[in-house]
C-alpha cells in the first residue's frame, strides 16, 4: 500500500513537483536560467496569468466556466491606460476594477438568475467586451508617457522581487488564505460541491455564485491594468485574450482543480502558472520560437486532461466492486 | 427502437394536450418554441425592407447564403456534438486549416484525391477526439481546446508561420481547386448548395436513422442510454467524427476562397458554430432541437450581420450585438423551456 500512497502524493503536488524538475533541468542544461534577472523576467511574466487563475479557479470550483477572463483582461488594460489622462493612477486602476466588477456582475446575475448556461453567457459577454474594447481603442494600441509608474514597478529593489511580482504574491496567497482557512471562502467549495446540498445546509448558492463571478471579472481586469501599467502600453491584440485564456486553463488543470466543480487550491494553480512560465522561458532561451510555445502548452493540456479522464475511467471500470475479488479474478485469469 | 420513437413523439405532442396540472400554455409559446428562430429572421427581414430597398431582392439574398453557406457546413456536423449533449466541439478552428492545408500538399495528385486527402486528415482529429472523449469520457471543451492549441501551434511550426499557395495557372489542379469555391449549379452558387445538401443529409440522419434516434437518447439522458444497451460510446464518437467531416468540407472550400492554406482561416468558427447551433434552439443540455432550426439560427446571423452592414454598422459594434442577442435569445428560450416545464436545468 506504500506505492499507492506516493501515487497519491505525487498526483496531489504534480504542479509542484513539475515545477521543480522543470526548473533543475533547465538550471543544469542552460547557464543564463539561474541568474536573477532571467529568474525575475519568469516571476514578471507569470504575474498576469496568477492574478487572472485566482478567479478562474474560483469559477472552476463553484461548477461554472468563465470564458470571459481573456476579453476582460483586456478591458481591465485598455481602461487603466486610457484612464490615467483624467483619473490618475489610483483613480483608472479603480475603474478598470469597477468595469470588471460590473462585467462580472452581469455574468453572475445571467447565470445565478436567469439560470443561462455559463458556457453561453461567458461566450456572448466575451464577444461583446472585445467589440466594446475594439470601440474605445479604434484598434490601436494605447500607451502613456507617463514611465515612472512602469519604472517602480519593474525594478527590483528587493532581490528577485519588483512590486509587481509582490503585489500578485500577495493577491495570490490572500486569496489562498481566504479560500481555504475562512468559514465564508470554504462555502464556494460546498456550492461547488453540490448546489443543492448547499442551499439545504443554508447557504445562499446565488448568492454564492454571483460573487465567484465578480471576483473573477474583478481579478480579470486588475491582472490586465497591472500588466498594461508595467509596460505602460496596452496592445489591442485579441491573441492576448486568447493566450491568457489558454495559459489560466492550463495552469488550472494542471493545478487540479476539477471542472464539475467543489475542488480546487489557489496555491497549486499559481505554481502551475509558474511552471508554464518556466517552461516558456526555457522554450525561449533555447532560441525555439513562439509556436513551440502553443504547441507546448497544447500538449501538456492535452495530456492533463488525458490523464484525469484516464483516471475517472479507472475508478469507473471497478465502481462497485470488491478491488481485492477484482484482483485475485484477474490474476487467475492470467494463469 | 420503436420505444425511443413513442418517447419522442410524445415530448413533441404533449404541449398541445389540455391536461397538463396548472401550467398554462398558450399556442403562441409552441409556436415560439418550434419556430422562434424563424420569427426573428421574418422580423430582420421586415426591418431590412424598411432600412433600404435593396435589402430583400434576390441579389441580396443570395449574397447572404453566400456569407452564411461556410457556418452552415460547418454547423450541419458540429450540431451533433451539441445534440448528444457534449457541449461544443472547439477543435473546428483546427479541423479546417488542417484539411486545406493537406488538400493543397495534394494537388499534384489531382483535385479529387487532394480534397478526399484533406477530409482524411480532418477526419483523424474527429477520431482522436471521438476516442477521448467518447470512450475516455474526457470533458469535451478542455480537450477540444487542447488539440485546437497543439494542432496550431504544430502547423506554425511544420510550416514555420508560413502560407502555402496552390500553383493556380490555368490548367492545373490548383486553378480548378481554387475554382471550386467560385463555381455556380445552375445559377445558384455550389457553395450554397453543398451547404444545403449537408444540412439535409445530416437532417435525415438525425430524425431518420438508428444513430440519430440513439443520439437523442443519449443527448437527454446519458446513464438512461447506456442502461437501455445503447453502444453510448460510439454514439458519441460517431457526433465527434461527423462535426470533424462537414468542417474538413468546409475547410477545404475555405481554402478554395483564400487561395492559401494557412493555419489561422478557422479562427472564429467554433463560437460562430456554437452561436447558430444554440441559436437555432438546440440545448447544451442535448437531445433537444433539430437541423431546421440550426438553419434557421445560421440564416439569422447571416441577415444580421447583413443588415447591419447595411446600417453602416462598424464591424466592432456588430460584434457587441450580435453577443447581446445571442445572451438575450439563449435567456429567453431557456425562460420558455422552464416556464413550460421541459427544462430541469
Amino acid at each position: 500500500m506504500g506505492n499507492f500512497k506516493l501515487s497519491r502524493f505525487v498526483d496531489n503536488n504534480r504542479a509542484l513537483l513539475m515545477l521543480m524538475v522543470v526548473f533543475i533541468g533547465l538550471a543544469l542544461t542552460h547557464p543564463n536560467f539561474l541568474n536573477s534577472y532571467n529568474l525575475t523576467t519568469i516571476l514578471k511574466s507569470a504575474s498576469l496569468y496568477s492574478v487572472v487563475v485566482i478567479g478562474f479557479a474560483l469559477i472552476f470550483i463553484i461548477g461554472e466556466l468563465d470564458l470571459s477572463v481573456g476579453a476582460i483582461v483586456m478591458m481591465g488594460g485598455m481602461l487603466a491606460i486610457g484612464l490615467e489622462p483624467q483619473l490618475g493612477w489610483y483613480g483608472s486602476f479603480a475603474g478598470a476594477a469597477l468595469a470588471g466588477v460590473v462585467i462580472g456582475l452581469v455574468n453572475g446575475l445571467l447565470v445565478a438568475k436567469a439560470k443561462i448556461h455559463s458556457f453561453i453567457v461567458t461566450l456572448g459577454m466575451m464577444t461583446i467586451v472585445l467589440g466594446l474594447m475594439h470601440i474605445y481603442s479604434g484598434g490601436d494600441t494605447l500607451s502613456t508617457e507617463d514611465y515612472d509608474l512602469s519604472d517602480w514597478m519593474d525594478t527590483a529593489e528587493i532581490p528577485l522581487l519588483p512590486p509587481l511580482v509582490i503585489i500578485t504574491l500577495c493577491l495570490v496567497l490572500g486569496a489562498n488564505f481566504f479560500f481555504n482557512k475562512t468559514r465564508f471562502g470554504r462555502g464556494f467549495f460546498v456550492v461547488g460541491g453540490n448546489k443543492e446540498t448547499a442551499w439545504l445546509a443554508g447557504l445562499n448558492k446565488d448568492m454564492y455564485i454571483v460573487l465567484a463571478f465578480v471576483i473573477s471579472g474583478m481579478l480579470s481586469a486588475i491582472g490586465g491594468a497591472l500588466f498594461s501599467m508595467s509596460l505602460a502600453a496596452m496592445p489591442a491584440n485579441v491573441n492576448l485574450a486568447n493566450n491568457t485564456l489558454m495559459a489560466v486553463l492550463a495552469a488550472t488543470i494542471i493545478g487540479g482543480t476539477i471542472m464539475s466543480g467543489g475542488k480546487g487550491n489557489i496555491l497549486k494553480c499559481y505554481f502551475a502558472v509558474l511552471l508554464l512560465s518556466t517552461i516558456f522561458n526555457g522554450i525561449s532561451l533555447f532560441g525555439f520560437s513562439y509556436d513551440i510555445q502553443i504547441f507546448v502548452n497544447g500538449v501538456i493540456l492535452a495530456i492533463v486532461v488525458l490523464y484525469e479522464a484516464f483516471a475517472v475511467y479507472k475508478h469507473d471500470a471497478v465502481k462497485g466492486q470488491n478491488p481485492k475479488l477484482l484482483q485475485s479474478m484477474l490474476l487467475s485469469r492470467k494463469r | 427502437m420503436s420505444q425511443v420513437e413513442n418517447v419522442a413523439a410524445e415530448s413533441t405532442n404533449s404541449p398541445g394536450r389540455k391536461n397538463r396540472g396548472k401550467l398554462q400554455i398558450s399556442k403562441t409559446q409552441v409556436v415560439f418554441e418550434k419556430a422562434g428562430i424563424y420569427v426573428i429572421a421574418l422580423i430582420l427581414i421586415i426591418i431590412g425592407s424598411m432600412v433600404s430597398p435593396q435589402f430583400f431582392t434576390v441579389d441580396n439574398m443570395l449574397t447572404v447564403l453566400r456569407s452564411i453557406s461556410l457556418l452552415g457546413m460547418v454547423v450541419a456536423g458540429a450540431a451533433f456534438v451539441t445534440y448528444i449533449g457534449e457541449y461544443a466541439d472547439l477543435s473546428i478552428p483546427a479541423i479546417i486549416p488542417l484539411s486545406g492545408i493537406v488538400a493543397v500538399f495534394a494537388l499534384p495528385l489531382g483535385v479529387v484525391p487532394a480534397v478526399l486527402l484533406g477530409m482524411l486528415a480532418g477526419l483523424m482529429i474527429g477520431v482522436m477526439n471521438g476516442l477521448v472523449i467518447g470512450y475516455l469520457r474526457a470533458n469535451p471543451i478542455l480537450w477540444t481546446l487542447a488539440v485546437v492549441f497543439f494542432m496550431e501551434g504544430l502547423m506554425r511550426f511544420m510550416m514555420s508561420n508560413n502560407q502555402i499557395y496552390p500553383d493556380v495557372s490555368p490548367g492545373t489542379a490548383g486553378a480548378d481547386f481554387i475554382g471550386m469555391y467560385r463555381s455556380e449549379i445552375l445559377g445558384i452558387p455550389t457553395i450554397v448548395v453543398v451547404m444545403l445538401v449537408l444540412l439535409a443529409i445530416s437532417h435525415w440522419v438525425l430524425r431518420r436513422t438508428k444513430f440519430g434516434q440513439q443520439a437523442k437518447l443519449v443527448g437527454s439522458a446519458y446513464e438512461v442510454a447506456k442502461t437501455s444497451g445503447i453502444n453510448v460510446k460510439r454514439t458519441v464518437m460517431i457526433a465527434f467524427v461527423l462535426t470533424a467531416l462537414s468542417s474538413s468540407v468546409a475547410g477545404i472550400l475555405i481554402t478554395s476562397f483564400n487561395k492559401t492554406g494557412v493555419y489561422y482561416l478557422g479562427q472564429g468558427y467554433d463560437f460562430q458554430a456554437v452561436t447558430a447551433i444554440v441559436l437555432g434552439g438546440m440545448t447544451l443540455s442535448g437531445g433537444r432541437g433539430s437541423i431546421v432550426g440550426v438553419l434557421g439560427g445560421v440564416l439569422v446571423i447571416g441577415l444580421l450581420s447583413n443588415l447591419m452592414t447595411f446600417m453602416g454598422v462598424h464591424p466592432f459594434q456588430q460584434k457587441v450585438v450580435i453577443g447581446t442577442i445571442f445572451i438575450l435569445v439563449v435567456g429567453l428560450n431557456q425562460y420558455q423551456l422552464r416556464k413550460m416545464g421541459k427544462d430541469h436545468g
